[in-house]
């Protein structure tokens, strides 16, 4: 039988899509400028059905891409000539424990419709990404995704207790932390659907604070604000979130339906929220507050109402969608720094910009380092896209060469692809690989991404090989340098 | 002769070499956890690692720090004190472990309930596997999703994936006020109190059900309570512990003693076939040879 009518006895017959215009939706992730054509897409309705369609691709050796809602912003989900395998049927809240805090989910669950069905309990899940009205947790999962409120919950990591996980090869494992062994829980998050498919989570809940205080701070300079995230942590004060916004996202933001009242005269914004017990957290507020004022801070917004509160993340969250307004494409990076370098990091990055003639605008998680400069251009302008990619290449080599990170929450994916010899070496590049083959020994499982294939060394059992080498024989995978970078350069 | 190698070139030559001959080793840090509750097999030959110690960066403003993986835990606190800072690792055992076996055994201590597990705090390493590579996954900066994360694979792999060398760490600003009381409970509303101060909205940092003789001779069975924040959260937060009974307020270092009474953590290997599948996979990608720390996790 072909795959596509095997895919059609497990999931039926509306739910494999082989037409190429039905199949354009799923030629991009939330990262424009990147564009793979998966051979088919699958959708499966329940975790049987979705393991009955693992085991038949594997089979069938039929490489393949898991995918949540597509929000992801490293072209991770992108399926390029391979089976996308779409999750987005599962969304049963299968339980939720409000005595242990913690629930059962499907991966195709959207991330806020946890938080909704745990209010009634006091609770909601902590890690809550920019996308959250649309992400999936199984995305989350695979992504280890981070957002805003990371700065004081933590990461999606530090939040999945468990999972039951379907191997490429088709055998399911229940992952749990609590378990012996080594933490594979821990290795499978973040591992970006290279290491399985979670057909289920366990994630914990967190109670929901008493009482939350948004404060919005408008500096007169980038450095001002800049040195003031350094000045509240340091002062003992953990917000549960702290971003900033320079003042080109601030025009952006408040020339959009998405508008917030932000002053756009400012050079920089910071959002400052700290939460927890009402006692105690005046104290947190009025700290806050004096150390924005002695940084030099123009105007100290508080906001306690939680309308006033939305309005002003709601600038802050939508602030990559406004964007949109400046231009029709837009480089999203998301590396980290120390907190320390900020100042530094962010006057060399408006160096960059100016010098290649580019418009970077930076939101940001700026108490976690945790930068996000954003250039919008026009990726039809060929010279504007190469000056983009030079701008983009420098920027992330001054965040390494500072001692930060090419990615703090979105994941390699395709984008970063070109950066990770940068920052890793080619032993530490092949000990990953290495991890992987573990779980994905034919390497099926959303091929060609998050470590450039060059460094992944060939370990075939014997018999394999058709060459006559020695079992233990281990070869460089011959892709020549350039052709693997070319593979990871957004279409322009 | 002891093998002591001084430079991780050196310990990685020495392991390269050592797995084409199949000789094995016990990696031993600081020494105080030698047969971490499962004898290594014999013949393994020590393999001393305290040429890797010391700080190697610290920044205070990033609240991060890198150390040598031999560091003491008694060195770590010492100097990020001085800082104001600290770091909860705060094992169980004693302060003259060190940091690297911390992360290789995940060994938590009283604070992990509250402010992280050793897989929370770590953010990168060092370390050189079986097979004489050396490989520094993660980084030195508070979130990092850039690659597989071997940080957490190596946590808790009781040295028998690599040797651990340097070690990156998270470190938290210290409470403006910070107090530690103890309540006499018998065992059942120790185990109900400490229940319901960990569901507060004024948690506490640390809450412990503890045996009789802990401070002095004359110590009752009860609950070891810290309390941290500011002020008014302090003030809530002791309000609510002494509604349990007669608390007092007993010195910081009762942690210490406390840490030292709790049972070691001993290597478990996974509870189903399925997954032992995948852990003996992921020991064969990182020790091929079974050198490091052989008998320990299958």
């Amino acid at each position: 039988m072909f795959l596509a009518d095997s895919l059609r006895a497990i999931v039926g017959d509306t739910h494999v899509l082989e037409r190429a215009a039905e199949l354009l939706v799923y030629e991009s992730d939330g990262l424009p400028g990147y564009h793979r054509t998966p051979s088919l897409a699958v959708f499966p309705a329940s975790a049987d059905e979705a393991l009955a369609v693992v085991r038949e691709l594997a089979r069938q050796g039929v490489p393949f891409v898991p995918r949540g809602a597509g929000t992801g912003l490293s072209g991770g989900a992108l399926a390029d000539g391979a089976v996308l395998l779409g999750l987005q049927r599962l969304k049963r809240i299968i339980d939720i424990d409000p005595v242990r805090r913690v629930a059962r989910v499907e991966p195709g669950v959207v991330n806020v419709s946890l938080t909704r069905a745990a209010t009634r309990h006091g609770l909601h899940y902590a890690p809550d990404p920019s996308s959250q009205t649309a992400c999936t947790l199984g995305g989350n999962l695979a992504e280890n995704a981070g957002g805003p409120h990371c700065l004081k919950y933590g990461v999606t990591l530090n939040h999945v207790v468990a999972a039951k996980v379907a191997l490429p090869g088709g055998s399911v494992v229940e992952l749990d932390a609590d378990d012996g062994g080594y933490d594979l829980i821990g290795a499978f998050v973040g591992s970006e659907g290279c290491f399985g498919v979670a057909l289920e989570l366990t994630v914990k809940l967190t109670p929901n604070p008493e009482r939350i205080v948004t404060l919005l701070a408008d500096f007169s300079s980038i450095d001002a604000a800049a040195q003031t995230v350094s000045a509240i942590i340091a002062a003992g004060i953990l917000p549960a979130a702290l971003e900033m916004m320079d003042q080109a996202t601030v025009g952006a933001v408040e020339a959009s339906i998405y508008a917030a009242g932000y002053p756009t005269d400012a050079a920089a914004v910071l959002l400052v929220e700290v939460d927890g017990a009402a006692v105690g957290l005046d104290e947190d507020v009025q700290g806050v507050d004096r150390i924005c004022r002695a940084h030099g801070a123009r105007e100290v917004r508080i906001a306690t109402e939680p309308a006033a509160r939305a309005r002003l993340w709601q600038g802050r969250k939508k602030a990559f969608g406004a964007m949109g307004r400046i231009a029709p494409h837009l480089v999203v990076q998301d590396a980290v720094v120390p907190r320390t370098k900020l100042p530094s990091l962010l006057a060399r990055i408006a160096a960059i910009g100016a010098a290649n003639g580019v418009r970077v605008c930076n939101v940001f998680h700026a108490g976690d380092g945790n930068l996000h400069p954003n250039i919008p251009y026009n990726a039809n302008d060929g010279n504007e896209s190469a000056r983009v990619h030079v701008a983009m290449r420098q920027i992330m080599q001054a965040c390494i060469d500072a001692g930060g990170t090419i990615t703090g929450e979105h994941g390699v994916g395709l984008d970063k692809l070109p950066y990770m010899d940068a920052l890793f070496t080619p032993d530490t590049l092949d000990g990953m690989c290495r991890l992987r083959d573990v779980f994905d020994p034919d390497r099926r499982a959303n091929p060609g991404k998050v470590v450039p294939i060059r460094y992944c060394r060939e370990r075939r059992p014997k018999g394999l090989m058709g060459d006559g080498r020695r079992e233990t024989g281990e070869v460089t995978t011959a892709t020549p340098g350039a052709a693997a970078l070319g593979a990871a350069e957004p279409d322009a | 002769m002891t093998l002591r190698p001084s430079t991780v070139t050196e310990l990685a030559a020495l392991v390269a070499e050592s797995a084409a001959r199949h000789r094995t080793f016990r990696l031993v840090g600081c020494g105080t956890w030698l047969d971490g509750g499962a004898p290594v097999a014999t013949g393994a030959e020590p393999l001393h690692l305290d040429a890797f110690s010391g700080v190697l960066e610290y920044e205070p403003g990033d609240l991060t720090i890198t150390v040598g993986a031999t560091t003491t835990i008694a060195e770590l606190d010492a100097v990020t004190v001085a800082h104001n800072q600290w770091c909860p690792l705060s094992p169980w055992g004693g302060d003259d472990g060190s940091v690297g076996a911390t992360i290789a055994t995940a060994t938590p201590g009283p604070f992990a309930h509250a402010l992280g597990l050793p897989r929370d705090l770590i953010l990168g390493l060092e370390c050189v596997d079986g097979t004489g590579k050396v490989l520094r996954p993660g980084g030195k900066v508070v979130k990092n999703v850039a690659g597989f994360d071997l940080v957490r694979l190596m946590t808790g792999s009781w040295g028998t994936l690599a040797a651990i060398t340097s070690v990156s760490l998270r470190l938290r600003a210290r409470p403006a006020v910070d107090e530690t009381w103890h309540v006499p409970l018998d065992d059942g509303a120790a185990a109900r109190a400490q229940d319901t101060l960990r569901r507060s909205i004024t948690p506490p940092i640390a809450c412990e059900v503890t045996t009789a003789g802990l401070l002095d001779t004359a110590t009752q069975a009860g609950l070891l309570v810290r309390i941290a924040g500011n002020a008014a959260v302090v003030a809530a937060a002791r309000a609510e512990v002494a509604a349990f009974g007669d608390a007092r307020r007993v010195d910081p270092s009762s942690w210490t003693e406390w840490r030292a009474r709790k049972a070691r953590r001993v290597p478990r290997i996974p509870s189903s076939p399925e997954v032992r599948a995948l852990n003996d996979g992921v020991r064969r990608a990182f020790d091929p040879a079974h050198i490091l720390n052989p008998g320990i996790m299958g």
